[in-house]
């Protein structure tokens, strides 16, 4: 057979500048990849080393931090229960005003009022952290602290954990509506003509039928607070504390408090020598920090994507 | 193309004994008994044994056809029957879904286009395609036109070939003030010539269309099919359509594709409305099933 | 059919007084973080404004002279939007020029000066843009990707090893003849084909002639004021000037869109009537912390000396950075994800693994990146602590999958007709991703990246981790200089205990922070509620 036409398709040098773009594009997209792997080893090789140095045992369930004044010793409990403080204090906050929020935005609110509300509520997500953390030392701790009966230090982690809080408040309403505007008309209709209020049905249809969605945006927002650094640098203090008693767990809030972000800042900016043990319980830190955050992350996402209803 | 002409008549013979030797499976027997493709009209377009799967879904069931030069065929039946699957095997738009698998062999001029060494790309720059809902790009009507020239690097005397395309789809004289406009300007119907415009303004030898006319009104639908008349004096037409009436109006032979991707008879338009061979496309003429 | 019995026809109400309670529950629930936010920045530009150290009859005069008239028409713009729409069209120009004209003055004149910006204008931007161009003419020519890909790489390079040569040109022909090659006359052909081809007001040669026009003669006019160069003339000309006489052209010359000047034009008159009633009556007006000597001062133990002069430039060079990195890798990636990668067998599965990994990365805490600055770029590579390069790196990390997001988002919103209708003609997959995807997918991809880097502007922790200064007293000065940045100086003065330090000079950088924060994020929904209405 004789080829008249050639569906080859060699077109020389443009075949070539093809190829290129398509690898330029795929190292483009690596260098994500490499990212990852660069976060991984720059915490996990400092850590080896550091774990060499202090005993696993005494880094993880020590409950004392206190890595600059003698006798040095490197437990992260107090730091954890200072995220944990932090992060309950925000979640306080976040979690119910921003379902209910999520609740008005999906069920009540007119078109008008979402179409302004909601890019209004991403504001609060768009403020630096260093303001709100500036907003909390300068502004709202002595607003608290006029509160009479209310015994609040310069550095607390109630005022913290309140600005903190409103500041997740977007991420827990934006998600949460989004999940519950995606129950169908046709569900709440059910409810409708069986007579129920609309009350009863934003209350025991939709949100039952949304709690994926809102499970999930609860873990985000609360690895968010885990990871959230400014605000508790400026406004929370640095004193690692680890309660003995409840009353001394509830008196936390009005005292200084150091979390692990703060931690690794105050690490990181201290006159410690680079090679020195205390220097090298950043990563430590860093390392423990990353791996609660990723392990929420992911858990976040598989209760996405496991138990997202299936409407039809 | 003058010694493409020969060429096609050469590989003609070549496949018409390919096909004779073809034990033939399902309903196709046909093909050889109502060859109605008479010796001077050339087929630049065969199937033979095509098989297609989506994922493990049959969809076209060895369809073995010559699609004839110059000539509209016409391929109608009811919806998932595989007639718009076929239409894209024929250049390769099949390619872009993934779970698509294509078995057995699909001829353009002679050459088995599923073969290793075809280049997708140059294939669909012999081959045009017009879809179902106009897809003007969002840039002026000139460049819509002109992009198929541009991207082929043809671009000497790129104003006289856009006026040129542009009035062979029946276009010219609505839009010749107004190159520069956008295309999403257009009505629905003068979106869809523009498309035609578009498709045929790098000369392809064959022009598939994938029920063009479905989204239109009656009276952009008729502007169409007046054109797809036309256009078969220079090109090749393949037409998917499931408007029965349609395909009886513009096509010279019409195949039939019925449930399960089964290609059940293909013949001459007027035979097959008005005395098919086949029961089964009786009845679906006749409207005794969808 | 039944007949009702008499006694049961009458309903029961269903209490719905929960249903409102919880209606306004809910209702108070979505205000409560914006009112709390509200009273703080209404707390904090108090402060930095020092509103309190004015009279009441001053006040007053603002009242009558600027907040009235603008309220005024704030509600004739509800009910006629077009001028509404006009008004906003030209105040934010107005804003974006102001603010474009400061990024370019930092980087620029102050950082690079005029020498070494010609060089690398030179090298780099002006063959860039006649390549452009040249593309634009005849599209057909195929190699012009590359040149421009090669250019890139190049030309820096070429640049920095003829620096001394090239910036013999600056000290023959001046810095203000250097701004008028560079930035007035590619604004005048850039405003000619804006109002020839995009807004068919013809008269463009007219325009462009203007504007050449005007940088000239209204030298001797500036030579008089005291705060404007030629240089910082020339530059706000074609950052400022130009677009908002594009705005204004086209506006005057639909008759319905003048009424839209009102509004500009009754707060600018009210300010300047504010002035004269001001000074005549003897009103003291408030000493604010924010104003002009505020931002071009450095950093200063003395808190009425105190400025954020450093810290604003080094966050422009920053973001300059961080915006040309994030934009080229993001984008690259993102085309990479949705156009390039195949849907089966092992390539799919490192696109998924790619795309995984993209999302974990977004949640990853801020100062973990600090942390990876420090040991790769800092430590390993040797960038130095706190310098201007290391400090765009580690943010680029930062925000790139934000970037990397929202570009796909926005090249995903491109219909798949139109890329069958490409394919279908015989496309190469980059011709059909440069001609056709990409031009729909910009708007869409800037407006992205805007607002991630509004994010990277604002944030502190991973300059502190690097080990950014926390004071430095002068801008940094190439990009291997150490620097400080805005937050960073924030965060730095929020530890000086004294009042004047906690309740004036922060306050002031707060609202400085903002208000650039506020203009970026406008600017992006600006360019996206544009497009959007554009398209369809």
């Amino acid at each position: 057979m004789s080829n008249t036409i050639d569906l080859s398709g060699d077109r020389g040098s443009q075949d070539l500048r093809e190829g290129i773009y398509g690898v330029v594009f795929f190292v483009c997209a690596a260098i994500s990849v490499l990212t990852t792997i660069g976060i991984i080893l720059a915490l996990v090789l400092p850590t080896l080393t550091f774990l060499g140095e202090v005993p696993i045992r005494e880094f993880l369930l020590g409950t004392q931090f206190s890595p600059a004044i003698q006798p040095t010793v490197f437990g992260v409990l107090p730091l954890v229960f200072g995220t944990l403080l932090i992060t309950v204090g925000a979640a306080a906050v976040a979690l119910p005003v921003g379902l209910l929020t999520a609740t008005y935005l999906s069920e009540y609110a007119s078109h008008r009022r979402r179409a302004v509300l909601k890019p209004l509520l991403e504001i609060l997500a768009g403020v630096p952290t260093v303001v709100y953390g500036y907003f909390a030392l300068v502004y709202v701790t002595p607003l608290l602290d006029a509160i009479p009966g209310l015994e609040l230090g310069t550095f607390n982690a109630l005022s913290a954990s309140l600005v903190m809080g409103i500041m997740i408040i977007p991420m827990v309403s934006s998600i949460s509506e989004d999940s519950m505007s995606a129950v169908p008309e046709s569900i709440r209709n059910a409810a409708y003509g069986l007579g129920a209020t609309k009350y009863r049905v934003s209350t025991s249809v939709v949100i039952p039928s949304a709690v994926s969605g809102i499970a999930s945006s609860y873990i985000l927002a609360l690895s968010r607070a885990i990871g959230e650094t400014m605000i508790v640098v400026v406004a929370a203090g640095q004193s690692a504390r680890f309660p003995d008693s409840i009353s001394g767990l509830l008196n936390s809030f009005f005292q200084s408090t150091q979390t692990m972000t703060s931690a690794i800042v105050q690490l990181g900016t201290s006159d410690l020598a680079g090679g020195t043990t205390a220097y090298r319980a950043l990563f430590a830190i860093g390392l423990t920090l990353f791996v609660m955050t990723f392990v929420l992350n992911v858990v976040s996402d598989v209760i996405t994507m496991r138990y997202q209803e299936d409407y039809e | 193309m003058a010694n493409e002409n020969q060429s096609a008549t050469a590989q003609q013979s070549d496949t018409d004994q390919l096909i004779s030797t073809d034990p033939g499976g399902g309903g196709l027997s046909e093909q050889s008994d109502n060859q109605t493709v008479d010796s001077e009209t050339e087929s630049v377009v065969q199937s033979q044994n095509l098989d297609v799967y989506y994922g493990d879904t049959q969809a076209l069931q060895d369809i073995t056809i010559e699609i004839p030069s110059n000539r509209v065929t016409a391929m109608i039946g009811p919806s998932g029957c595989g007639k718009s699957t076929f239409l894209r095997c024929i250049n390769r738009m099949n390619d872009l879904v993934d779970i698509a698998r294509v078995e057995g062999d699909l001829y353009f001029h002679g050459q088995n286009v599923y073969d290793d060494y075809v280049d997708p790309v140059a294939l669909r720059r012999r081959i045009g395609m017009v879809f179902q809902h106009p897809n003007p790009f969002p840039k002026s009507i000139y460049d819509n036109v002109a992009y198929g020239l541009r991207i082929q690097g043809n671009t000497e005397n790129l104003d006289a070939k856009v006026e040129q395309s542009l009035k062979r789809a029946a276009l010219w004289d609505e839009v010749k003030d107004r190159l520069d406009d956008s295309a999403l300007d257009l009505s629905g119907g003068q979106q869809q010539r523009l498309c035609i415009a578009r498709a045929i303004a790098v000369d392809p030898e064959v022009i598939l269309m994938d029920e063009p006319a479905s989204a239109l009104d009656p009276i952009a639908t008729s502007q169409i099919e007046d054109l797809i008349e036309e256009l078969a004096e220079e090109y090749t037409v393949v037409i998917v359509t499931h408007n029965m009436q349609q395909a009886a109006r513009i096509s010279d032979q019409t195949a039939v594709f019925l449930t399960g991707g089964e290609l059940v008879e293909f013949d001459d338009t007027d035979k097959i409305f008005e005395n098919p061979e086949s029961q089964r496309v009786e009845d679906y003429i006749t409207g005794k099933f969808g | 059919m039944a007949t009702p019995t008499s006694s049961e026809t009458t309903f029961e109400s269903v209490s719905r007084t929960k249903g409102a309670v919880f209606e306004y529950l809910t209702l108070g629930a979505s205000l409560f973080g914006l009112v709390a936010l509200g009273v703080l920045l209404l707390y904090v530009f108090w402060d930095a404004f020092g509103l309190a150290t004015a009279e009441i009859a001053w006040y007053g005069a603002l009242v009558i002279c600027v907040v009235a008239p603008t309220l005024g028409f704030v509600a004739y713009a509800r009910r006629n939007t077009v001028a509404g729409e006009v008004a906003l069209e030209l105040v934010s120009t107005a804003m974006g020029g102001l603010l474009a004209g400061f990024g370019v003055i930092a980087v620029i004149e102050v950082i690079a000066g005029p020498a070494v910006w010609f060089a690398y204008f030179l090298t780099v931007v002006a063959p860039l843009v006649g390549l452009f161009l040249y593309n634009r003419a005849r599209p057909e020519v195929t190699w012009v990707g590359l040149a421009m890909l090669g250019v890139l790489i190049a030309g820096p390079i070429i640049g920095t090893l003829t620096l001394d040569t090239l910036t013999q040109i600056e000290s023959l022909i001046g810095g203000p003849f250097v701004y008028l090659l560079s930035l007035v006359l590619p604004a005048a052909v850039i405003a000619r084909y804006v109002i020839d081809d995009y807004l068919e007001l013809g008269n463009g040669n007219f325009a462009a002639g203007l504007v050449v026009a005007v940088a000239f003669f209204a030298v001797p006019l500036i030579d008089t004021l005291p705060l404007v160069s030629r240089s910082v003339w020339l530059i706000f000309l074609s950052t400022l000037v130009t677009p908002l006489g594009i705005v204004a052209w086209k506006n005057l010359a639909a008759p319905e869109n003048r009424v839209g000047f009102a509004g500009p034009g009754i707060f600018i008159g009210g300010v300047g009537l504010l002035l004269i009633v001001t000074d005549a009556l003897g009103l003291s007006g408030p000493t604010p912390w924010f104003d002009w000597q505020y931002l071009t001062s450095n950093p200063s133990r003395f808190a009425d000396q105190a400025g954020l002069y450093s810290a604003i430039i080094g966050s422009v060079f920053i973001i300059v950075l961080v915006a040309l990195i994030t934009l080229a890798l993001g984008v690259g990636a993102a085309i990479f994800l949705e156009e390039y990668a195949p849907d089966s067998g092992p390539g799919a599965a490192i696109a998924r693994l790619i795309r995984i990994n993209i999302s974990n990365l977004a949640g990853v805490p801020s100062v973990v990146y600090g942390i990876l600055g420090l040991a790769v770029f800092a430590n390993l590579v040797g960038l130095g602590f706190g310098t201007v390069i290391t400090a765009a790196l580690t943010l680029s990390l930062l925000i790139l999958p934000i970037v990397i997001i929202s570009a796909r988002e926005a090249i995903r919103a491109v219909p798949d007709s139109i890329r069958n209708a490409s394919y279908g003609m015989g496309a190469t997959k980059w011709q059909t991703t440069r001609n056709i995807v990409l031009p729909r997918a910009i708007p869409g991809i800037l407006t992205g990246t805007i607002l991630a880097l509004g994010r990277a502007i604002g944030e502190t922790a991973p300059l502190i981790m690097i080990g950014v200064a926390t004071t430095k007293f002068s801008p940094p000065s190439g990009l291997f200089s150490k620097t400080t940045a805005m937050p960073m100086q924030i965060f730095a003065w929020s530890s000086y205990p004294s009042a004047e330090f906690q309740h004036g000079v922060v306050a002031a950088g707060v609202v400085t922070l903002l208000v650039v924060l506020l203009t970026m994020n406008s600017i992006a929904i600006l360019l996206r509620n544009k497009f959007e209405t554009e398209e369809l």
